[in-house]
């Protein structure tokens, strides 16, 4: 009970930049597929629908899009990417034609990469 | 290092404060609160007791990035088409310039402001008050342009302006900003070029915006490139399933949910607030701000008791019209302990403020008095 308090705090710590988190080194790619699939999506989306990274910039992959949010900025978490995937946001529409499947690897890919 | 005298976890939450972006970098960074690039609201310690909101205090949301600044750079050449009409053509603000003008006052709050009280907790930025301000538009009425153009075509049932925002190749045009308000609005309407008697910036939708007084913010269209009188809502996705009054458990935007356009009558206190240091037994004054959205304020109550008995406020500062909103002022007398202050407002055709938000997906036009309450302590 103890150690788990303990532990949640220090990642809220870590969350808050007041100390390193040294035990996490990024996502590690080789060992997680799906954050490479999800790399992928973003990058090519699936046609004929357009890519994520044809409008939003992510460091991670390397995309500088520029009209919608920069979501290393945002660090939204998965859920939101997941709802405004499927629901649309503002002027940015649903993309319904992805699979559940294709929606959770996105998701999980940006929330992972953008973490704080 | 500013930073040295801060305990480490004020520290962080000082590291944290985002920096104004660029295209925003010449507002009041000390009394703004930047949530993200494209969302930045005023803190409501700084709101102040003057009628209008300065440029440099204004809240800024952008639903799109805004298209590069060097369309700032001749903005007399900026082009408008005007469509649905008689005569429909493209004209420069240039020309626009030269019919008669009108200026409005009016608040310009976002739909979203208030979100941030929700307990529910809806997606989209946490706005306190701070996204809504009370500024002066000035431009070419939209009815004198209609006239000027052989007048509405028939079957025109909305007001539809599009911006300028560059949208990349690829994507659905259906990503494009654009909305659409029911033709009605068009006789308040101004196609504007000048925000509190200066040019308007980027940041606010210069060189020129569809401003639709009495309505919320993403009605007034931004770089506004296309004005036209319409039989139908636009196909955007932003008209269309987004901006919706859905119910809290939809899971998508229904388009033939109610549209958010008009603003509801709404007020809220800016001081004192938990944030003005220790208050003392004895007078006091409670001030803040109330508006009807389209229609004139008529009175403002404040209660100190969390409202279990009401006071009339006195309102205060020039009327500026029914898009307006009004400065009040009300003297009470504060003992010792702790006071729930609030305050609602009835506007002229007898609409009151409400207790309770209207539960919806997105958070949009919470207007509770009891949400936008504050408590103070008295010693």
């Amino acid at each position: 009970m103890k150690s788990a308090h303990l532990a949640r705090r220090v990642a809220r710590l870590a969350a808050l930049g007041v100390i390193a988190w040294s035990g996490y080194a990024g996502p590690s790619f080789a060992a997680d597929p799906d954050l490479a699939q999800g790399r992928q999506l973003f990058l090519n989306g699936v046609a004929p629908l357009p890519a994520c990274a044809l409008c939003h910039t992510l460091r991670d992959a390397g995309s500088n899009g520029a009209i919608g949010p920069n979501l290393d900025e945002l660090k939204p978490d998965a859920a939101r990417v997941a709802a405004v995937i499927r629901s649309g946001m503002g002027p940015m529409p649903a993309f319904t034609a992805l699979t559940d499947a294709q929606v959770a690897v996105l998701a999980r890919y940006v929330s992972t990469v953008t973490k704080p | 290092m500013a930073l040295a005298g801060l305990a480490p976890w004020q520290q962080a939450f000082a590291q944290e404060a985002r920096p104004l972006p660029a295209y925003a970098a010449w507002k009041d960074a000390s009394a703004m609160i930047v949530h993200s690039a494209n969302t930045i609201e005023l803190r409501r310690t700084a709101m102040g007791d003057g009628v209008i909101t300065p440029a440099r205090q204004l809240y800024v949301r952008n639903n799109l990035n805004p298209p590069n600044a060097d369309i700032l750079n001749d903005r007399d050449a900026w082009k408008v088409q005007v469509d649905g009409v008689r005569r429909p053509r493209t004209l420069t603000l240039a020309e626009l310039k030269k019919m008669p003008t009108e200026t409005v006052t009016m608040v310009l709050q976002c739909s979203g402001n208030g979100r941030g009280m929700f307990p529910s907790k809806p997606s989209g930025t946490p706005w306190q008050v701070g996204a809504a301000g009370c500024v002066m538009w000035t431009g070419v009425p939209v009815r004198e342009l209609v006239r000027t153009l052989g007048g509405a075509d028939a079957g025109a049932r909305f007001l539809t302006g599009t911006g300028g925002e560059v949208i990349p190749a690829g994507l659905d045009p259906k990503t494009r900003v654009e909305r659409s308000v029911p033709l009605a609005a068009m006789e308040d309407a101004i196609v504007a070029w000048e925000l509190n008697g200066q040019p308007i910036p980027l940041a606010h939708g210069g060189p020129l915006r569809l401003i639709v007084p009495g309505f919320t913010g993403v009605n007034s269209v931004k770089y506004v490139k296309r004005i036209a009188l319409t039989s139908a809502e636009s196909d955007s996705s932003i008209q269309q399933t987004d901006y919706r009054m859905s119910a809290p458990d939809a899971k998508a935007m229904n388009p033939a949910d109610p549209s958010v356009w008009q603003m509801p009558p709404k007020s809220w206190i800016n001081s004192p607030l938990p944030e003005s240091g220790k208050l003392r037994a004895g007078p006091a004054v409670i001030k803040g701000v109330a508006f009807g959205g389209t229609n004139s304020v008529k009175q403002v109550e404040v209660s100190t008791d969390g409202g279990a008995t009401w006071k009339v406020a006195r309102l205060v500062g020039p009327d500026l019209g029914r898009f307006a909103w009004r400065e009040f002022a009300a003297d009470v007398d504060l003992s010792a302990g702790t006071h729930q202050l609030a305050s609602r407002v009835t506007d002229v055709k007898g609409r009151t403020q409400p207790e309770a938000r209207i539960e919806n997906k997105a958070g949009y036009l919470n207007t509770s008095w009891r949400d936008h309450s504050v408590t103070v302590t008295v010693a």
